[in-house]
């Protein structure tokens, strides 16, 4: 029984160890042979109560909120309207709640609408936590009710609530006969929903909501205390309205000085981090307010503060001061860039609670991780092949051909012409579009197609550095380079940096999308291909590409030979028009692959498609 | 308990005032063209007349409607005991008919004491509470049928409301069909069949007038003179109340509120706020208990929220508003950056960030819902490519710049220009 013992508490562990802010442990049962009674809804199992000082004191810039709170509450057996407590994340919403109950000791059930993810499991735990039932071996792990439906978990809450609250009273009547360690106050019984917002996104949220809000006036119970928990502030659950609006009480983001406070607590040595804290202090809150993102930069910073000294407890004076920080300015501006790249919680990168977004999320910062360790863990050949998706994904397929065209530069001429206003302009749109829409899908043959430009572009310069002979390697589709790229492909793919959109439905086969951003294919394209390309096909994709073609690729050899399927042409025009053909083929007709070993079939379909 | 002092036993009394609709609404009850008067001779006339009836309450959320209907049924059954049973339904709990239904069928086996089976089905439970209308019909017994958010009923086929109305027409029949409901056109939701069954009579429940409203303040908040509390105690209490309640800025305070919302409830919730501030030590309510209670409970969410971004969050913000003021009709991210950085060049800001921490930013602006995004798939895009809108008004925009400590003056510049 030790083992299961109740749900609630871990989870309460589990909320506190998230906040920074908070110090007290809490208390885990030790005893194993407790059998479940009233104690259950009270906060911890032995922690003793603790004074309204001590509450205050733990959460340093949150007196108003504190006392405001005990006041809406009230004295014991007092009938208290519905509470809608709300604030932005780390601000000690739960925290705080949670502390007041253990200091007026009086029985509650919390359940957060994060871990009671739909309706039916929110009801079941309310349900199990009133009715003092607990998931073992004996039971099969099964709620003590089963019930899905509004009506009725009315109907079983109002039974439950009907018990507990009449024996709590019985409890209070002998409380002078039994000598007890610890009972709880007052027949109140307080609700507590947590994480309010999420119900939002509930299927049913359009019922569920009213009836959570308007559950006071459904059971017309004055025993009962309800207290709804948001990071979302009132005013975003208008759409769902139909319900007389509850109380609200509202949690503020800390002040600058609430802050200072906060980092205070608990430290070593006061004045040295208090002298740290003037200097970093004030330049890291004008880019964040959360506690917690602002604990993992100092962390970091103050043990670059501390480097220089040899004694971690001496105490500053002025000349130090001066010194540590001239010491530390230069690590501060970069530290600030960094801010968020270590993230501390998953859940704080999530912009919102929908899981699309979720996605995305994770996506991005794997993308800002993985710039560094990029080198360790990818083979050159995937490189090549994120190089080339984020091609493909930046570039309309129109551009394809002028791009790893070696003759790109043929028709310069035509465009060299001073950029009329108009044609600015229409820069400019395209410009705009490209920053709406983002990154493109690809069909997979685009993207092989590329690669083996690449790959066969850089294996040749490499060869040609090497040896200094005439190695060209146009013909490089056969390397090892080319080897297993589906493997490498879909191992992208599990890495996020390349994801699977949707199929077309013309074509049907699976559209790829790059999600690396421009800042780690420049870096990768530095390191893998550095100096051999020059920055070409990274400046294409700013769309500066169609002034800048006159630049000739250096290091290509001006051959007329196809890149992707090895024809040859006499003449570069004939060549150009050729990989036109490559480039319309992956819409016209995708499902027909790059053909590189028979030449001969595309010479033959060429006049057609010319 | 021990001995409490008497402000702490006048808080808890006021306190269970509040939190209790029956003690409120009371007093309204008296006078004979109340809705208390009106709705009681009708559910009596029906009771002793042994008829059908049907009506409808309507009025705003708050008004009092379900209270003063509890007043008259507690009444009545004293009036008449044994010859009323209630079924109370709410929509919000029973709109779906089979789960009405059943729940119709549970209440009338508590009311008989007979055994009530989980497993029947819907046709079965249909036709049990047929045939106990019946028999309560022959026994000369009323059953009334409150409909709490009786508009909630009318989605879908309005099975239950037509099979109730249906056997109501029937004269060996005796109940009586209460719908409350907040939208005025609730009855206009039915359908043809179900409203040629329904009687069109209706109760309105407005709000109260300012008499009305003064004589409900006094009655909630004066102690009451009997000997629960010393009797200088009491004395000195409601003589500061009522210099409070005729003094003119609390009339003030209580207009500004009432501007908003002057049902009954909504007045309830902030006498709640104001009563449970009462400063315990000298045991009074003072007018700056509903000064605060007042700003508690008003609060302009948007605005604060503002005032709780960062510095870089109000630059994200006001940049958004830029490409707003250009009639950019969609942007993102990207295109925000984009902004964000002529900002910076024109401006030589010292706040310039790299491109992941404004990310972080906007990701908790999105948490704060301050802004959104309008699309509601995410298809797979990256944040920074969703096209994202405001959430606040360009009003609200400047009001919280204006309140915010320590804004850069650039940024009003901006905002302004």
């Amino acid at each position: 029984m030790g083992k299961e013992e109740s749900p609630q508490i871990t989870r309460r562990t589990t909320r506190y160890s998230s906040a920074a802010v908070l110090k007290n442990s809490v208390e885990t049962k030790a005893s194993d042979t407790n059998l479940p009674s009233l104690n259950d809804l009270l906060y911890g199992e032995e922690g003793k109560p603790i004074s309204l000082d001590d509450v205050l004191s733990s959460f340093p810039g949150r007196k108003i909120q504190i006392l405001e709170l005990m006041h809406i509450l009230g004295p014991v057996n007092c009938p208290m309207v519905p509470l809608f407590i709300y604030g932005g994340t780390f601000t000690g919403k739960t925290s705080i709640t949670l502390q007041i109950f253990r200091h007026l000791n009086r029985p509650f059930v919390y359940s957060g609408c994060l871990t009671c993810y739909n309706p039916r499991i929110l009801f079941e735990s309310v349900l199990n936590q009133l009715l003092l039932h607990r998931k073992n071996e004996a039971n099969g792990y099964s709620s003590a009710k089963r019930c899905e439906r509004p009506s009725d978990f009315v109907n079983f809450l109002r039974e439950a609530l009907v018990s507990v609250t009449t024996s709590l009273r019985g409890n209070s009547g002998k409380s002078g006969s039994k000598k007890s360690d610890k009972r709880a106050n007052g027949n109140m019984v307080y609700l507590i929903f947590d994480n309010l917002e999420l119900v939002r996104e509930w299927d049913k949220s359009s019922t569920i909501l009213p009836f959570l809000f308007n559950l006071y006036d459904i059971l017309k119970m004055p025993e009962l205390g309800l207290i709804f928990i948001s990071n979302t502030s009132p005013d975003t659950y208008y759409s769902n309205m139909g319900y007389v609006e509850p109380t609200p009480l509202y949690f503020s983001d800390y002040s600058e000085d609430d802050l200072r406070q906060i980092f205070m607590r608990n430290q070593e040595n006061k004045k040295l981090y208090s002298s740290f804290l003037e200097v970093v202090l004030r330049p890291f809150f004008r880019i964040t307010r959360r506690v917690d993102e602002l604990s993992t930069a100092f962390s970091q910073l103050y043990k670059k503060y501390c480097e220089p000294l040899s004694d971690p407890g001496v105490v500053p004076n002025e000349e130090m001061k001066r010194k540590l920080f001239s010491n530390l300015q230069p690590h501060i501006p970069p530290s600030m860039n960094d801010i968020f790249k270590v993230s501390s919680q998953p859940s704080t990168k999530v912009g919102a609670t929908k899981e699309a977004k979720w996605k995305s999320g994770t996506k991005r910062s794997g993308g800002f991780e993985a710039i560094d360790q990029l080198d360790l863990h990818m083979s050159t050949s995937a490189k090549y092949l994120l190089l080339s998706a984020f091609l493909a994904s930046r570039n309309p397929a129109t551009l394809d051909a002028s791009l790893f065209d070696s003759t790109g530069g043929s028709d310069n001429r035509k465009r060299k012409r001073k950029p009329s206003e108009k044609s600015l302009e229409q820069k400019e749109a395209v410009e705009q579009d490209l920053l709406m829409r983002g990154p493109g899908t690809f069909p997979l043959e685009r993207l092989l197609a590329i690669f083996q430009c690449i790959t066969s572009l850089a294996e040749g310069l490499l060869e040609e550095e090497e040896q200094g002979n005439d190695g060209l390697g146009v013909q490089g589709y056969d390397n090892s380079l080319m080897s297993d790229v589906l493997l490498q492909l879909s191992s992208l793919c599990n890495a996020n940096f390349i994801v699977k959109g949707g199929s077309c439905p013309l074509e049907g086969s699976t559209r790829y999308r790059s999600t690396i951003c421009e800042d780690l294919a420049l870096k990768s394209k530095q390191k893998f291909l550095g100096g051999i390309c020059k920055s070409k096909w990274l400046e294409n994709d700013e769309m500066e590409k169609r002034a800048e073609t006159e630049e000739t690729k250096e290091g290509v050899k001006q051959t007329n030979t196809c890149e992707k399927c090895g024809a040859s042409f006499k003449k570069p025009a004939y060549l150009k028009q050729h990989t036109r053909s490559h480039s319309d083929e992956n819409y016209k007709d995708a499902r027909e692959p790059v053909r590189p070993d028979l030449p001969e079939l595309a010479k033959a379909r060429n006049p057609t498609n010319g | 308990m021990g001995r409490e002092n008497p402000a702490e036993k006048a808080l808890g009394l006021l306190r269970r005032r509040l939190c209790d609709p029956s003690f409120v609404f009371k007093p309204f009850s008296d006078s004979p063209d109340s809705n208390y008067s009106k709705l009681k001779f009708i559910i009596s006339s029906s009771v002793t007349e042994a008829c059908n009836n049907s009506i409808l309450l309507l009025g705003p959320r708050g008004s009092g409607k379900i209270a003063v209907l509890e007043l008259v049924i507690s009444d009545l059954l004293l009036e008449f005991p044994d010859m009323i049973s209630v079924i109370k339904l709410s929509g919000l709990l029973h709109s779906d008919d089979n789960c009405a239904f059943k729940e119709i069928a549970r209440q009338l086996c508590v009311e008989h004491q007979l055994l009530f089976s989980k497993m029947a089905s819907f046709d079965d439970n249909s036709q049990f509470m047929i045939a106990m209308l019946r028999e309560c019909g022959l026994a000369h017994k009323t059953i009334i049928f409150v409909l709490d958010e009786f508009d909630l009923f009318s989605q879908g086929k309005q099975r239950l409301l037509y099979s109730l109305l249906d056997a109501m027409q029937s004269v060996s029949s005796q109940a009586v069909v209460i719908g409350v409901s907040c939208r005025l056109d609730a009855d206009q939701l039915l359908e043809k069949r179900v409203r040629s069954r329904f009687s069109h009579r209706k109760l309105l429940f407005l709000p109260p007038n300012k008499e009305d409203m003064q004589r409900l303040l006094e009655n909630i908040l004066l102690l009451p003179t009997d000997s629960t509390f010393p009797q200088d105690y009491t004395v000195q209490f409601n003589a500061k109340l009522q210099n409070i309640l005729a003094d003119e800025r609390f009339k003030d305070v209580l207009n500004t509120y009432i501007n908003t919302d002057s049902t009954v409830n909504y007045l309830l919730k902030f006498l709640f706020r104001a009563v449970s501030n009462m400063d315990l030590v000298t045991g009074f309510l003072s007018l700056e208990n509903f000064k605060t209670a007042l700003s508690n409970v008003q609060r302009q969410p948007k605005l604060e929220c503002i005032k709780d971004c960062s510095i870089l969050e109000l630059y994200i913000l006001v940049c958004m508003k830029k490409l707003e003021i250009k009639e950019q009709n969609s942007y993102n991210f990207n295109s925000i950056m984009k902004e964000y950085k002529t900002v910076h060049d024109s401006f030589q800001t010292s706040d310039y960030y790299a491109q992941n921490v404004c990310l972080r930013a906007f990701e908790h602006l999105l948490q704060r819902e301050l802004i959104s995004f309008t699309d509601s798939r995410g298809n797979n895009q990256s944040i920074e490519f969703r096209p994202v809108k405001l959430l606040v008004s360009s009003h609200e925009l400047h009001q919280g710049l204006k309140s915010y400590r320590s804004c850069p003056a650039i940024l009003q510049k901006l905002m302004a220009g």
